[in-house]
């Protein structure tokens, strides 16, 4: 199990002056899985993302990506990787063609073809001006950004956030072919829990800074007989009153 | 843009994400229940893994151990570089083995229904009604 993971966050804290916002938390990616990491707004998932991506420094504990320390080691480890922030950081005043052919320069590994046909079947024209794309469109186009290195590990962080049901849904098409072409390994946060349903293979809910779960989704749904939103409501919500 | 869906098979092919059973076995079902209803016959090919996979918004390593699961049953065959099939001669299942699984789906009905303080003649109308939707939406389910 160990060395199938890609993703292994050991014990890690977060403290920000007094304010603990990640409180030893551990938790694998198995290779070729999808692990949904849930969790209210301030729940502490954003900072263990950062600490995923080798951009903070956990107080304590580590994350180790393809079996070595992200934060030792970020430049060579996350040429592996792919992420897909929240909002898209893409200069609007460039054109789509600039931008992919930036990010072709970058990675050894691009894949020209694919990233061409990818944006030609979701409709967005290499010639656009990134500002001039529709919140789904530029969604998708972050996806194939992503997608275009190959990546081993994708990193999405709330992708379908503020997205319509029409592009949500033509988010889930493309990163479900992506899964089936290439069986990539994927983290993601989300608050779109029946989105992800019946696509993670595990789930995680931080609460309070910790990590209140950490099951297979098939194996919830037979213990607790519940859809995710039911168990992750319950769970939010009782731990609030506490 | 949306790829153009086959509303067949996702009509005919239901996942539940609230239902406990585990989703592959969903799917597997959904299969079954249309190669038993005769309208799913041999030599018919069955959608990709990617192509259900994606109508039904589900992880593809899903779709794919229920067609598994299938092979290994002697009902599907996949044939290389070109789809996946029913079987030409899907082995019929076996009257005790139906009789089992019937027996014991009733039982679980049966005990939903009790546990909710249905009435026989409620949980009977409801069984029917289940009969009726899913004869209408696949032709051949014999009512």
């Amino acid at each position: 199990m160990t060395n199938e993971s890609v993703v292994r966050v050991e014990n890690v804290s977060v403290r920000y002056n007094k304010q603990l916002v990640v409180d030893q938390v551990s938790l694998e990616v198995a290779r070729g899985s999808v692990y949904a990491l849930l969790g209210r707004n301030g729940a502490g998932k954003s900072s263990l993302m950062r600490c995923l991506l080798g951009l903070q420094k956990p107080t304590s504990g580590r994350v180790l990506v393809f079996g070595e320390d992200v934060w030792k080691h970020r430049a060579r480890l996350l040429a592996r990787a792919a992420y897909v922030p929240e909002t898209s950081d893409a200069p609007g005043q460039l054109r789509v063609r600039d931008i992919v052919a930036f990010h072709e320069s970058m990675y050894p590994t691009w894949d020209q073809a694919a990233v061409r046909a990818r944006l030609a079947r979701v409709g967005v024209s290499d010639t656009a001006m990134v500002s001039a794309l529709s919140k789904g469109q530029r969604a998708l186009f972050t996806l194939a950004l992503a997608l275009g290195s190959k990546p081993e590990l994708l990193v999405l962080d709330d992708p379908t956030l503020g997205l319509d049901v029409v592009a949500r849904n033509d988010f889930f098409s493309d990163f479900i072919g992506e899964l089936a072409d290439r069986g990539t390994t994927v983290i993601l946060t989300t608050h779109d829990l029946a989105g992800v349903e019946g696509i993670a293979d595990r789930v995680g809910i931080l609460q309070g800074a910790r990590l209140a779960l950490d099951e297979e989704v098939e194996k919830l749904k037979v213990d607790r007989g519940q859809s995710l939103e039911q168990i992750f409501t319950e769970l939010t919500r009782s731990a609030g009153r506490l | 843009m949306t790829p153009p869906k086959n509303d067949s098979w996702t009509n005919r092919i239901t996942v539940q994400p609230a239902d406990p059973r585990p989703i592959w076995s969903q799917i597997e079902e959904g299969l079954r229940r249309m190669l038993a209803s005769g309208s799913l016959g041999p030599g018919d090919t069955v959608p990709s893994v990617r192509e259900l996979a994606t109508d039904l918004r589900i992880n593809p390593a899903t779709v794919s151990k229920a067609y598994q699961r299938l092979v290994g049953a002697g009902l599907l065959e996949v044939r290389r570089g070109d789809g996946t099939y029913v079987s030409a001669a899907p082995p019929a299942v076996k009257k005790s083995e139906q009789t089992r699984v019937i027996r014991q789906a009733a039982m679980n009905f049966a005990s939903v229904a009790i546990t909710h303080g249905a009435e026989i003649g409620t949980a009977r109308e409801a069984l029917d009604d289940a009969w009726k939707e899913l004869s209408s939406n696949q032709e051949g389910v014999r009512s």
